[in-house]
């Protein structure tokens, strides 16, 4: 409890002296208000972007409101076909064989290189970033419900086995809530890919969208607007994650959850 | 080898077994080739509402037969009868108590007793009541509603036992159960499990590391060679109930088995 | 459940990935898809090689190869040391812990304006970025390994009069090695997205560059679909490599 209070004391006074520090730093003319916008410039920008918008007649609702509906789109169509394909690939044996392989592959291709060729196959518009999104999801997803079904701990099988519980019942009852824990982590980190990938796909061929705003502002030589978009990132990102976490717990009262996904 | 089985005064002299295991041989393959043999040649005869125990060193097969018995593996050669009927899986009168408890952690403890009742075809409602019965039979129907994870080791333990009695099994077979709890709650599960012994009269075979242990409970204990796994002693413990550990008798078994073990 | 022989698991895979090329080649042959803008694995091959001369591939992988391993091992000293002395010196903890859980939430892609704005369009700006992609995972599992060494290790080497720099040197850091070799891992392939999709937007040479410029001057499909499946062969044969190497380090007596 205490060491937590000098946690948040010192948190704050850092933060504090950092904004005074750019503050005071630009107005004595050491450092470039272009390089590091402070404050006051950042408040007014931001007061900037939720009436004029920018560029001017798009606020900064939205771009986050754009952003997030790309991501939903692409996130939630990962994971309606990833979970039970996973949960197919999972409780067959050869089909986790064969495809084993190929999952790593397509996994180990970085989301963003699809960009040119999705742009060539679909267009430069909204398609083109939902998919991406989609691709980038999807393989985190897949992996971690296959995993989920592989290493269910094999003494709860034996145990529901010793009830003569086996086949569709064993995999419904037994084989499908002890996955649940690994599922929701992988959702978790599929959503941190989202994010990841909106950011990369947004700052070409629009100008909408948060990923489209901080590239924008760059060419403008408006920074300020820039650390705002980034700003609105982190917090958009924390609060989805602090939401999906909420949501496990209440999904999966028994604590089965937090366990460890992998990318 | 002398046959002195404790005939107890409830199972007359005579009557076919409970148990027979005749001639039963278990071999794995070897990666790379070759084969390992764990069990060589097991003969056992088990009366009805004998309680014996199988005490040896680790890798002498102990759980493995137990498995065999239970139909959650198939012997190499020979075979199990379980009052006269050959054993081919589970659910012929086996209920199984296993090391880890192995209980499920997203149900709660009366909803894993229930799930020990799903292969019977009665309505969910007298499922649940059978359910309440045997957890009060452990005495932990004040704790029907909580997760495993919110329960202690020996809590956990007498609601495996709840859901192995779940079927009304002839038979419990009890895989180390004590193995992880605490010197004090290991006596007190001792206690507990041979009231419900004396309560529901069962054939109970227990697999234990404690030499202590097996002489506190049986009526027989059998002690197995390891490499490969076979009958080296059959002991009747032929004491009154309750047993004290200080006892003479007690004493000359220990050293009996110990001398057994060590040989 | 069961581990099946190694060679039979090896076969399976090869069938799989034999069944998914005679797929999408047969699906080109058939007319299923458009050759034109989807070709089959022979014809983009092919068509690929004619196009670009094979130095131009190595050359921009070379690119690419140098900026990862840069930025990577730029992220992953300072990630590995600052995570360290975070979960180490409590004092360095309260000032370090609460700005990188303030940054951490921001994508390393976000940071490319102002990557370019501080440091140009040059090579400083991609060591950043990827450096941003290692150095978020090897912070946060370096600084979870040292916080979290079974306390009784460290009672233990207490009780051996080990203290200060040496138990940390010991005792915190090994123990702690498996976490950061899980960060090293995650941060690997971080680095590796995170440049590539760098090179999209800003970059004159590098694979994803090369693949964006053949897509935005007109050229061929076939160079990008070899470009992306190049990308992905890099980023899997050298997680391998790193893989192997913590293998080594550590697989004898952490056995991962």
């Amino acid at each position: 409890m205490r060491q937590q209070l000098i946690q948040a004391l010192v948190a704050l006074l850092l933060i504090a002296a950092i904004l005074l520090g750019v503050e005071f730093g630009v107005r004595e003319g050491y450092l470039k208000a272009y390089e590091f916008p402070p404050a006051s410039r950042i408040a007014q920008g931001f007061v900037e972007l939720t009436t004029v918008g920018f560029p001017t007649g798009v606020t900064i609702w939205t771009h986050t409101f754009v952003t997030v509906m790309r991501i939903l789109k692409g996130y939630v169509a990962a994971i309606v076909i990833a979970v039970p394909l996973g949960l197919l690939i999972g409780a067959v044996p050869v089909l986790d064989k064969m495809t084993a392989p190929l999952i790593v592959f397509f996994r180990s291709v970085a989301t963003l290189s699809l960009l040119p060729l999705a742009i060539v196959w679909f267009g430069a518009g909204e398609l083109t970033k939902v998919i991406l999104i989609g691709y980038g999801c999807f393989w985190v997803m897949l992996s971690n419900v296959i995993a989920g079904v592989k290493y269910v701990d094999p003494a709860l099988i034996r145990a529901a086995r010793s009830f003569r519980v086996s086949g569709w019942t064993l995999y419904r009852e037994v084989v499908l809530p002890a996955a649940l824990p690994r599922m929701f982590a992988g959702a978790r980190v599929a959503l941190g890919v989202g994010f990841m990938v909106i950011v990369g796909a947004e700052m070409i061929g629009t100008i909408q969208g948060l990923g489209a705003l901080i590239m924008e502002a760059r060419s403008f030589y408006r920074s300020e607007i820039t650390v705002i978009g980034m700003l609105v990132i982190g917090v958009l990102g924390f609060l989805i994650s602090s939401g999906l976490a909420a949501f496990e717990r209440l999904l999966l009262p028994w604590g089965g959850g937090s366990s460890e996904a992998s990318r | 080898m002398s046959r002195t089985g404790p005939e107890r005064a409830s199972s007359a002299a005579g009557a076919a077994p409970m148990i027979d295991i005749r001639h039963v041989r278990k071999q794995f393959d070897v990666r790379g080739g070759g084969e390992a043999l764990v069990l060589d040649d097991i003969n056992l005869s088990i009366a009805a509402n004998q309680f014996l125990s199988i005490v040896g060193r680790s890798g002498c097969g102990k759980t493995t037969l137990l498995n065999i018995i239970a139909g959650l593996d198939a012997a190499s050669g020979g075979e199990v009868l379980i009052a006269g009927r050959r054993v081919v899986g589970p659910g012929q009168g086996q209920g199984m108590v296993f090391q880890q408890h192995a209980l499920f952690p997203w149900l709660t403890a009366l909803e894993n007793v229930v799930f020990g009742a799903r292969s019977l075809p009665l309505a969910k409602a007298e499922k649940i009541d059978r359910a309440r019965e045997l957890l009060q039979l452990v005495g932990l129907e004040a704790s029907a509603g909580k997760y495993p994870r919110e329960m202690s080791g020996g809590m956990q333990q007498r609601i495996a036992i709840a859901r192995a009695l779940a079927l009304d099994p002839d038979i419990l077979l009890m895989d180390e159960p004590f193995g992880a709890l605490d010197e004090l709650t290991r006596i007190e599960m001792q206690q507990e499990l041979l009231r419900i012994w004396e309560a529901r009269r069962k054939t109970v075979v227990f697999i234990t590391h404690s030499i202590g242990e097996a002489l506190t409970l049986s009526d027989r204990v059998i002690l197995l060679a390891p490499h490969p796994g076979r009958v080296a002693r059959d002991i009747a413990i032929d004491l009154p109930r309750p047993r004290s550990r200080t006892d003479r008798r007690f004493n000359e078994f220990y050293e009996q088995i110990w001398s057994g073990l060590s040989s | 459940m069961r581990s099946g022989s190694r060679m039979g698991d090896a076969m399976w895979g090869l069938a799989g990935i034999l069944i998914v090329l005679a797929a999408w080649e047969l699906a080109t042959r058939l007319g299923a898809i458009d050759p034109t803008i989807f070709p089959g694995p022979i014809a983009a091959i092919r068509s690929a090689a004619q196009r670009l001369p094979a130095s131009v591939f190595l050359d921009n992988m070379a690119w690419s190869l140098f900026r990862v391993v840069g930025g990577f091992i730029l992220g992953a000293v300072a990630g590995t040391v600052i995570g360290f002395a975070a979960g180490w010196y409590r004092g360095f903890g309260y000032f370090a812990r609460p700005l990188i859980e303030l940054l951490r939430p921001i994508p390393p892609l976000a940071w490319i304006p102002l990557a370019i704005i501080w440091f140009g369009l040059g090579e400083p700006s991609k060591f950043f970025i990827v450096f941003l992609g290692a150095f978020f995972p090897i912070v946060t599992s370096a600084y979870h390994g040292i916080t979290h060494v079974d306390p009784s290790l460290i009672r233990a080497s207490r009780s051996f009069g080990l203290k200060g720099l040496g138990m940390l040197f010991h005792v915190g850091i090994p123990a702690s090695a498996p976490d950061l070799a899980t960060g090293l891992r995650i941060g690997w392939g971080l680095s590796f997205g995170v440049l590539v999709a760098a090179e999209l937007i800003a970059a004159d040479r590098g694979l994803g560059f090369m693949i964006m410029n053949e897509r935005n001057s007109g050229g061929s499909v076939s160079v990008i679909i070899v470009g992306i499946l190049l990308i992905g062969l890099l980023n899997l044969v050298t997680d391998a490599a790193l893989a192997a190497l913590i293998q080594r380090w550590i697989g004898r007596w952490h056995g991962a």
